[in-house]
């Protein structure tokens, strides 16, 4: 049962990310819901644009301001420093892409290339200097089968984008840069996958305790942003009534609340250690369910 | 006329006046019997005090063994309570902040109470950050009185990890003057 205190402070963001979510993503589900009701009538995809993109970008602006409240706790020469570093500049490239797409439009360059390979490269950075520091203590444990699957169906995405892309260039017609910039976030996002896989089996070595919860978040948002990719490239092979720009809203905000969660899980359990929990069960302090997030992660 | 047994006893423990003593003398100077019967009183003081000390020392070294071996029992009985408190400790804070696995990844069998807050520490240190590590080992020591010691043992290893932290925590004095 949850309690005032539950989403009081700083380290109940996790509780007040989660909400927001759910909320966010029951009202988009209506919305849907309400437009296949109508048979289609209306055009429900100019509307949810705009507002899903200052909820995408709220969420990485405070996705960015809790990664800054973690590097606070992490001084120079501390193990994972750069490693937060790294993950704090992935969400400062998330922020400038969603503030730069709100003003000049979201198919800029800068903008695509800000959220698509720049902040998959800081990320896929900053998960390696993690995965080092968890080898050092001896957490690390190589992939299973289905984690090399799952990383596999990431390279066959990423063949078939540019299978695809190098078809339309041999039959003459002209590339635009945004397919060249989401291209070269593809490999990016295989090697994330990879890593994500890595740090899913550290989390299964480790457990779930309030430290792994934001790992977990961390997998989980790339795994979602590999299947939001997919999605939005499977689609249009497919359908053409389906609202693209709705799934892509309502795939946005899921990944950006998982980033999200990212730091604020790892702020949840610093906020524990300092101002222990008086009387409160420990496994309600300040964390999120690992249930919501990743439904096969160990108690 | 023979002394009394309570005279020669007496007499033996030296504790007849010297009027009676004289007697006595005169006395078994002349008398066989009194003679032997004070020679066997002697000899029976004599047995009676011998084997009186040399009981009396066993009683003292049984008793002292006993003592020490409670004691030692006593510290031993501490010092494990101590070392398992703990261990107990450490066992739900890493359980809190990492999961059940990690502390049977970390936990060797008979591996010592130090050694496994010392290696928490460092893991702590790593994943959740100085500042809010120490507060978790302050949480785990937290009135232990005998691991102060292992605590300032930590802190300074913490320093030698990252001195310019420390720094920033504790400034050294001629700074603040000069601020």
């Amino acid at each position: 049962m949850m309690r005032k205190s539950d989403f009081e402070g700083i380290e109940s963001a996790p509780r007040w990310i989660l909400l927001f979510l759910g909320a966010n993503l029951a009202a988009g589900m209506l919305a849907v819901y309400v437009w296949h009701a109508a048979n289609l009538v209306f055009s429900i995809q100019a509307a949810s644009g705009s507002t899903s993109a200052l909820s995408v970008t709220g969420m990485a602006a405070v996705d960015l301001w809790l990664c800054l409240v973690v590097l606070r706790g992490f001084p120079a020469g501390a193990p994972l420093r750069s490693a937060w570093l790294l993950i704090t500049l992935a969400a400062a490239a998330r922020v400038v892409s969603g503030v730069m797409g709100s003003l000049s439009g979201s198919g800029a360059p800068a903008v695509l290339a800000a959220g698509g390979p720049i902040q998959l490269a800081l990320l896929a950075a900053g998960i390696f200097t993690l995965l080092r520091v968890l080898r050092r203590f001896g957490f690390c444990r190589e992939p299973g089968t289905a984690d090399w699957a799952v990383s596999g169906i990431a390279v066959l995405f990423t063949l078939c984008r540019l299978g695809e892309v190098a078809a339309e260039w041999l039959a003459g017609r002209p590339i635009p840069l945004e397919t060249w910039i989401s291209l070269a976030g593809l490999p990016i996002l295989c090697v994330l996958f990879l890593e994500a896989m890595l740090l899913r089996q550290s989390v299964v070595r480790i457990g779930n305790g309030l430290i792994t919860r934001g790992w977990v978040a961390l997998v989980c948002g790339i795994f979602l942003t590999g299947a939001g990719e997919l999605t939005l490239w499977v689609i249009p092979h497919y359908s053409q009534t389906l609202p693209l720009a709705m799934f892509g809203a309502l795939i946005r905000l899921p990944i950006a609340a998982a980033f999200a969660l990212v730091p604020a899980s790892q702020v949840a359990a610093q906020r524990r250690a300092t101002k222990p929990a008086n009387g409160q069960p420990e496994d309600l302090a300040g964390g999120t369910d690992h249930r919501l997030l990743w439904p096969v992660m160990p108690r | 006329m023979h002394p009394s047994t309570a005279g020669l006893v007496a007499y033996c423990d030296a504790q007849a006046g010297s009027a009676r003593r004289r007697r006595i003398d005169n006395h078994l100077s002349r008398c066989q019997q009194c003679r032997g019967e004070l020679r066997r009183i002697q000899v029976e003081k004599d047995e009676l005090s011998i084997s009186g000390i040399s009981g009396a020392t066993g009683d003292l070294k049984t008793g002292l063994t006993e003592l020490l071996s409670s004691m030692v029992a006593w510290r031993d009985g501490q010092t494990v309570g101590l070392a398992s408190g703990v261990k107990n400790r450490v066992r739900s804070q890493l359980e809190l902040y990492m999961g059940s696995p990690a502390v049977s990844l970390m936990e060797r069998p008979g591996m010592r109470a130090e050694e496994l807050l010392a290696n928490a520490c460092e893991i702590l240190d790593a994943l959740l950050g100085p500042a809010a590590a120490e507060a978790v080992r302050d949480d785990m020591l937290g009135g232990l009185r005998c691991a102060r010691e292992a605590a300032e043992t930590l802190s300074r290893a913490a320093v030698e990890r990252h001195p310019r932290a420390a720094a920033d925590k504790h400034p050294p004095r001629g700074s603040e003057k000069h601020q």
